[in-house]
């Protein structure tokens, strides 16, 4: 009897404790909060992207973002900074989850396509009390300055931006003679004929990428540029890709891939052609940035590429450009003054006279502050800053820009596959694109 | 009397406090993530709505142009790699069940190896290998002579599908070979020379003897294998994102692209109670037609 009355005794005291167990996290949870009110200390949560390169080949992830911390924690000793970083192929998906589960972080280092979603799902604080006078005339770049906003609401802290452009194989050009047609200014025909030549001397081309959501910016943009086409009207109010001169875009890039002298690139996403340009593979590729050869750097120096730099390639010989725009966000998470802390924390980054400059020089782009003048002594920079001035009306905050981003890669792999007609394929997607500005 | 329930009632009591921590974990993780799923599959659940639309989700999909694509494709996965995972698993396992210890492991080692290796690393492997430009099956096949010009096997849609099912068969064969080699170990050897020295040749004895004691380990790789092809997704998102022109796009990218990339919770819950249910129909008319012959 004593040995049933115990054998029940310590059924039941696993299963509390295997319940007490369940119910750890919670308290758990808890315990960190009370710690933190007791020590009056604010500590926030910052989800940091691979924007900033490390500024050593052998640092780990996040070696820089901690310095940063680091700088920022001794001057607040009042705040501590929690780093976590994530990358763009699962992160997007991990803000998603942690937004509804209701664990998102504090800060995060991103682009406007995702913040401004963000701003206008009410999942962020406003951050208008940031963009003083001072900052505003600093920045002096009122398309840049709406590129953080939805309406009048900024959810967005820029610290630096750069354009996206194409790369060629330097050697190639030389070896098939037309290194001096690829330049700044030049046209959809100059295009036309190097793409030929290369062919003609055995080179793969690049490729017209269409894997997935992937760098999709650069198969836009490359598209847009050959007829100066727009994606959008010039309000940014609804795409416009079914116009003539975006037919006539499409028809040529259906032309150039039938003919074998533009690669098929429903294989690839644009890390993989950007990869496939810097180990000599390809002879281009339609999607790179200023940053670009410092990430591609071991690949670029065990294939001994030679990159040559160029705008797109438009009929006028006047390029528009898609840029990247790099900033901070801070989500309400119910705290005003974690939210307060935050704000205090982007500044920082941003704007410290020591660590702000040196920041942005980290992102491989240009500050959005003109006062920070000129970063890089180096003419390569100097010259990419001067294509700033190509920049394009900036649509990537434009409602439903996510659902566009899953029509637009098939609509591109069924032209190329010759699934489609470029005309059908392209009124379809605008019809399709233009639904999702107004669907709630 | 008193004292024989007294004494069932103590032992249930016992055996539900055993249950307790994994039923709880199993309430909590399981079921009502499911009960959720299915409630709110009636409501417009985004980042910033929840209304409630009631069978709106289910009629949309049902006019859902990708949907039918991506319920196509899955069949047509699941159509084209269930029977080939049992017969190419039979196979193997038939031909190695009755070698040396040694030989028996090499071979289990061997395809099983992709199933541990982890899906993310087998992708890459396979991305390598179908590379249009270095990729080694263009480079086989060219100097075979077999093709002229490269192939791009993941971009174009006469092959992306039959290129992912492949994939998917080298990682669903490890554990159905395991299986059969260790039922094959079981089967009576006594029943197999008695139907031989009656006379009966090697199709009688295969299909009246082992098919007979292979089918309760059948029915369980049917069930599985039919259950993990319908919930393909990693080699879809790592590949091929679907396309080209969701020629690739199964049930499960497609509730992900709904769910994570574009916030509609809501129609995703609807997609994914419609795949259970469906995986629930086909594993019962399986139950229901490899079932009856099973004896336990």
């Amino acid at each position: 009897m004593k040995k049933k009355v115990l054998a029940t005794l310590l059924t039941c005291a696993m299963a509390v404790t295997a319940l007490t167990a369940c119910g750890g996290s919670d308290k758990g949870g808890e315990t960190p909060k009370k710690e933190e009110s007791s020590s009056d200390k604010t500590e926030i949560t910052w989800w940091a992207f691979p924007t900033f390169t490390q500024e050593n080949a052998n640092d780990a992830v996040g070696t820089y973002e901690q310095k940063i911390i680091d700088a920022f924690e001794e001057e607040n000793p009042d705040i501590s900074v929690k780093l976590e970083t994530i990358d763009f192929t699962a992160g997007p998906e991990k803000i998603t989850t942690a937004i509804e589960a209701g664990t998102m972080a504090d800060v995060l280092f991103d682009a406007p396509g995702r913040i401004i979603e963000y701003g206008k799902n009410g999942k962020l604080a406003d951050l208008n009390d940031l963009f003083t006078d001072e900052f505003v005339k600093d920045v002096n770049n009122d398309a840049l300055l709406q590129s953080c906003k939805a309406g009048d609401t900024a959810y967005m802290y820029p610290i630096s931006s750069a354009p996206f452009y194409m790369a060629f194989n330097r050697e190639m050009l030389k070896d098939a003679g037309v290194e001096d047609l690829v330049k700044e200014g030049w046209t959809t025909d100059d295009f036309v004929t190097v793409l030929e030549a290369l062919k003609d001397k055995g080179y793969n081309p690049g490729s017209f990428f269409c894997n997935g959501q992937g760098g999709d910016q650069g198969p836009r943009a490359f598209f847009a540029n050959l007829y100066s086409n727009h994606i959008t009207d010039a309000d940014v109010t609804k795409y416009t890709t079914d116009d003539a001169n975006s037919i006539k875009s499409m028809e040529l890039i259906s032309k150039l891939i039938q003919d074998g002298t533009l690669m098929n690139g429903s294989q690839y996403d644009g890390t993989a052609d950007i990869q496939n340009f810097a180990n000599g593979q390809t002879a281009f590729t339609i999607l790179w940035s200023p940053a670009q050869p410092g990430t591609q750097a071991q690949l670029l120096e065990a294939s001994k590429v030679d990159y040559l730099e160029v705008p797109f390639a438009s009929e006028d010989g006047v390029p528009e450009l898609e840029y990247l725009v790099n900033g901070f966000c801070v989500f309400d998470n119910g705290d005003d003054a974690k939210v307060e802390a935050s704000k205090k924390f982007i500044q920082f980054i941003c704007d410290d006279e020591e660590w702000g400059p040196k920041n942005v020089v980290r992102t491989g782009s240009f500050p959005v502050r003109t006062s920070y003048g000129d970063l890089y002594d180096d003419e390569r920079m100097n010259t990419l800053a001067t294509w700033t001035k190509y920049y394009s009306p900036y649509y990537n905050t434009i409602d439903g820009f996510a659902e566009m981003r899953t029509l637009w890669f098939p609509m591109c792999q069924a032209i190329s596959n010759g699934e489609k007609e470029p005309e059908a394929a392209l009124k379809d997607f605008t019809e399709k694109a233009n639904e999702t500005i107004t669907k709630k | 009397m008193k004292k024989a329930n007294k004494i069932r009632m103590r032992e249930t009591i016992v055996s539900y406090c055993f249950l307790a921590p994994v039923l709880i974990f199993f309430i909590i993780f399981v079921l009502v993530p499911m009960a959720m799923g299915f409630v709110t599959s009636f409501f417009n659940y985004t980042m910033t709505d929840f209304t409630f639309v009631g069978i709106d989700n289910y009629v949309r999909m049902f006019q859902d142009d990708v949907f039918i694509r991506s319920l196509i494709n899955t069949l047509i996965i699941v159509v084209g790699s269930v029977p080939v995972v049992v017969l190419f698993s039979l196979f193997v396992a038939s031909q190695t069940y009755e070698k040396s210890a040694f030989t028996r492991s090499f071979f289990r080692c061997v395809f099983f190896l992709p199933v541990v290796t982890g899906s993310v690393a087998v992708t890459v492997v396979w991305k390598w290998i179908y590379d249009p430009l270095s990729g080694i099956l263009n480079f086989a096949l060219k100097e075979g002579g077999v093709i002229e010009q490269n192939i791009s096997w993941l971009g174009d849609k006469k092959y992306a599908l039959w290129a992912i099912i492949i994939i998917l068969l080298t990682t669903s064969v490890g554990q159905p070979i395991i299986l059969y080699i260790a039922s094959m170990g079981n089967i009576d050897k006594s029943l197999v020379e008695a139907a031989r020295v009656d006379g009966a040749n090697e199709f009688q004895v295969f299909w009246k003897i082992k098919w007979q004691s292979l089918l309760p380990t059948t029915l369980y790789i049917v069930v599985i294998t039919t259950i993990n092809s319908f919930q393909c997704f990693a080699l879809i998102q790592l590949l091929t994102s679907g396309g080209p022109n969701y020629s690739t796009s199964t049930l499960m990218y497609y509730l992900y692209e709904r769910a994570f990339k574009l916030s509609e919770y809501g129609y995703a819950n609807t997609i994914g109670v419609f795949l259970a249910v469906l995986i629930g129909i086909i594993s019962f008319i399986q139950f229901k037609i490899f079932g009856n012959d099973v004896e336990y």
